[in-house]
């Protein structure tokens, strides 16, 4: 049996606009249409037969077998479905399908106090996730670096940002606990943290499992939920087996709901269909959908609909069979761009090379007395005009700072273009140093 | 990636569209924050040709998943929570949980048969308290308005635009009926339209939607407006949701492109057409049952009836006011236990209120059940007058107990 904490465990948790949020007066009344025989005059939905969409039939390649083409097509019901307004916390052809997913990867079972909602790709839940949870001015943990694109919100809701260090091994449980323990006492203390625990977004590193255990006590421990933002998941592609998620192990903990995962289609299937998914405890996924409810109805039916004909054809396996194959192929994208490298930048940088994501996080080693530099200046101007660009490490720390790291994309360069790149950031460092 | 749609001209011709593989890839990859750049000028093209707004004017446009997300943005890049706003009275439910969350101060602004009253609106604005910051924007569907129906007239739209001038706030112009016109052929420009005409251009935010005319399902909408505001807007959108979905952009810039401009209007109108005959055969049905029942404009544009159910019987004492009944309890109750189910009004209603209106859709329903539906409304409404009637009737009731007491054998037996 799985202990579920309780539901009025997370009022504690929810912000004073989640608990303000009244559910519409509209949507009561909707269950009442199920009663036989009704004839309801309520649903300000458009007329599907007067839009244009007849058919869609999609190709894609057989995850099994890539010189073999698969056939889907939306149409009929599915397709009807697909083009009229749906329920906001997505399709239930695909909710189904998502449930399948996580009790296949990650051991969770349907019915044990979590749910799934899809979010118009993962960026979408996860700021609905903050915006339930922390107030204007709280204090949020927030591992450093942090993947920028969720800085602008936390920013937004002006959050007193705690960075918590990351090494080669991802967060550092170390830091995040001399963090909690010397937490003043006249301080509200932080309901959420935030991590990127697959080859995050920019280090590329990924958290190990001692690591992800240590943190899951320190959340029982100072009751704080963890956003477990997991879009590189899939993307693994280490020698070792892989480690569980925060969501798989939380299963060994006493109380089971405090960690809310976010998966996203956008690095395995498509970034453009933007189509993302939140799991985790029934109240906060409650509030997320109330949000949506106000904010942007829904996730797109038919993009849904697409998606789940797509992986309902393929199947779990074939699912799977695709993501090893996608991991696969960054996995050689690694293995070149490191490759340039070592050639060009051994003793001019420093990395660890990453095991999952797409991207490589170095330190330009610039000066040679010791002091760390900025990388910014550096990329801004001589690396643009050497015809070379990365992105400078500040902008991916959260409470800014000059740093000396960069990241570098490694997805969609082929090997001369590497090559060229690589070979253009050794000489604007040789450069910078003046030799 | 192929997909069948009918052609705008003739429902029963179907064209393939097959997306290239560039297409395909952009419609699988992240895009612009403001949308696809082809699909916005589509949208410049038709914008100028609907509205005579021209491209390079201080104006902008950008693409949202739906509507509802370009107008919760939009709010939130004009007000502060706690700010008071204008909002027509009764106005789309799904706005009103918007200024919920920014705990706006709503101003109702009434409507009738011929959209806001702007007499009111100047009211209001010229009894506003000094000491009080005025209304940053006034929000309105004019159009086939939900739930009302109604389309504001020429005359009420130049009113209201003097006015914003005059008080300084915008015109949030919801209008995802525009292309669902089916009334007389000298429509009403839409705010964007007119307010080129003002001294001073910049005061309107416009809302398209693709959600009456392509699918409600792709989630795409337009916002069109002051390129200030619109940066805002796109801030917002990198924050929270990134982009609208690519894909359902490239489906739908592939359709409208394919058509061209003339086709799209070709296909609106065959769309305003068939709202134009669900209107007819429900207003047909409304007119045999509910005559002298209920009380209606019939909608030019749109899906919605919106109607007063005479719950009691005219010319008695009972009036405006609570008195007239509630439709929520009548529609909770007697109409579910008949069969038959309509929005109660007050989920239209900013403020708190009973009232006995309701809200009919006429987008799905087949003639039969609609047929069927409004005859059980019809009973519903008898029934709910003759309970009204015993109700009131047994008010003096009361009193004449009383009299019985001093005198017996006295009017007992007439008042039943
Ligand atoms: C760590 C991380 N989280 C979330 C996202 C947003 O992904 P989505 O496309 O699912 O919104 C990204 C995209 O780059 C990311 O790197
Ligand atoms: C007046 C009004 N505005 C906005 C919307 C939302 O439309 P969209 O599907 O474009 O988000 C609706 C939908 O019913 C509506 O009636």
């Amino acid at each position: 049996m799985v202990n579920s904490l309780p539901i009025e465990f997370y009022s504690a948790f929810l912000s004073d606009v989640a608990k303000e949020r009244k559910p519409s007066p509209i949507r009561g009344l909707y269950p009442l249409e199920l009663r036989p025989g009704v004839i309801s005059l309520l649903a300000g939905k458009p007329n599907a037969t007067t839009f244009p969409f007849t058919s869609v039939k999609l190709t894609s390649r057989s995850p099994t077998d890539p010189s073999k083409e698969i056939e889907t097509e939306v149409s009929g019901l599915a397709l009807a479905e697909g083009l009229q307004y749906g329920p906001t916390a997505g399709l239930s052809s695909l909710l189904e399908w998502v449930h399948g997913l996580q009790e296949r990867e990650h051991g969770r079972r349907k019915g044990e106090g979590w749910r799934v909602s899809i979010g118009s790709g993962s960026q979408d839940v996860i700021y609905k996730a903050v915006a339930t949870m922390v107030n204007p001015g709280d204090a949020v943990l927030i591992e450093c670096p942090a993947y920028a694109g969720v800085l602008p919100m936390f920013q937004a809701l002006h959050c007193d940002l705690t960075e918590v260090d990351t090494d080669a091994q991802g967060i550092k449980s170390s830091s995040l606990r001399s963090i909690l323990q010397n937490w003043p006492e006249s301080k509200p203390r932080p309901k959420v943290l935030y991590t990127v625990p697959y080859g995050c977004n920019p280090t590329g590193m990924t958290a190990t499992l001692d690591r992800r255990r240590e943190v899951l006590a320190l959340a029982r421990e100072y009751n704080f939920i963890i956003l477990e933002d997991d879009p590189y998941y899939f993307l693994y592609y280490g020698d070792a087996a892989r480690y569980p998620s925060y969501f798989a192990l939380e299963l060994e903990q006493a109380e089971v709901g405090r960690v809310l995962r976010f998966d996203s289609l956008s690095k395995i299937l498509s970034s453009g269909i933007r189509i993302g998914f939140a799991s985790g405890p029934e109240p906060l996924l409650q509030a997320i959908d109330m949000h949506t409810a106000v904010a942007n109805l829904q996730t797109p039916s038919l993009t849904q609909a697409i998606a789940f004909s797509l992986l309902d054809a393929w199947g779990y396996d074939g699912f799977k069979a695709h993501t090893e194959t996608v991991s696969r192929f960054y996995r050689e994208k690694r293995d070149v761009f490191e490759g340039a490298m070592r050639r060009h930048l051994t003793g001019l940088a420093e990395w660890t090379a990453p095991e999952a994501g797409m991207f490589f996080w170095f330190k330009l080693l610039l000066a040679k007395d010791g002091e760390e530099g900025d990388s910014e200046s550096l990329i801004r101007t001589k690396a643009y005009e050497r015809g070379v660009l990365a992105l400078p490490g500040t902008v991916f720390l959260p409470r800014g700072g000059k740093t000396a790291y960069v990241r570098a994309s490694f997805s969609l360069l082929g090997e001369e273009e590497v090559e060229e790149a690589v070979k253009r950031l050794r000489e604007t460092i040789l450069e910078a140093r003046g030799v | 990636m192929q997909f069948n749609i009918r052609n705008s001209t003739s429902s029963d011709e179907e064209l393939t569209m097959q997306l290239t593989d560039e297409e395909l890839h952009v419609g699988l990859q992240y895009s612009l924050t403001n949308g696809l750049p082809a699909l916005r000028e589509w949208m410049f093209g038709l914008l100028e040709r609907a509205h005579g707004r021209h491209k390079g004017e201080g104006w902008t446009i950008t693409v949202g998943a739906g509507s509802q997300d370009m107008i919760f943005k939009g709010v939130n890049a004009l007000m502060n929570p706690g700010d008071a706003i204008l909002v027509e009275a009764p106005v789309y439910a799904g706005t009103l949980t918007i200024f919920q969350a920014l705990d706006a101060e709503m101003i109702e602004v009434e409507t009738d048969g011929h959209g806001i009253c702007s007499d009111k609106m100047r009211e209001i604005l010229e009894n506003w308290p000094s000491s009080k910051p005025k209304p940053k924007f006034f929000y309105t569907v004019p159009y086939g308005s939900n739930p009302t129906g109604s389309t504001a007239t020429l005359e009420r739209r130049l009113d209201v635009l003097a006015l914003s001038r005059e008080h300084d706030f915008f015109i949030l112009e919801d209008d995802p009926y525009y292309n669902l016109y089916f009334g007389p052929s000298n429509r009403p420009p839409s705010y964007f339209a007119l307010e080129r005409d003002q001294p001073e251009v910049g005061r309107v935010l416009r809302f398209d939607s693709l959600s009456k005319t392509m699918s409600s399902g792709l989630r795409v909408g337009f916002a069109s407006g002051p390129e200030p505001i619109l940066k805002v807007m796109d801030l917002h959108s990198m924050a929270v949701n990134l982009q609208p979905s690519s894909f359902s952009q490239m489906i739908v810039l592939k359709v409208l492109s394919t058509w061209g401009y003339d086709g799209f209007t070709a296909h609106a109108a065959r769309v305003a057409q068939f709202y134009r005959e669900k209107r007819d055969v429900f207003e047909a049905a409304m007119q045999r049952h509910l005559a002298g029942l209920a009380e209606w404009v019939s909608p030019e544009a749109g899906m919605f009836f919106w109607f007063k159910l005479l719950l009691n019987e005219q010319g008695s004492e009972h009036g405006e006011g609570e008195a007239e009944g509630d439709s929520e309890y009548i529609i909770r109750t007697t109409a579910l236990e008949r069969g038959v189910l309509a929005l109660p009004g007050a989920a239209f209603y900013p403020n708190p209120r009973k009232t006995p209106y309701v809200r009919a859709s006429f987008s799905l329903l087949p003639e039969d059940q609609v047929d069927e539906a409004l005859r059980r409304l019809r009973a519903v409404v008898l029934e709910a007058r003759a309970t009204s009637k015993q109700a009131r009737s047994s008010e003096p009731e009361v009193m004449l107990t009383c009299l019985a007491s001093a005198s017996p054998g006295v009017g007992t037996q007439e008042s039943k």
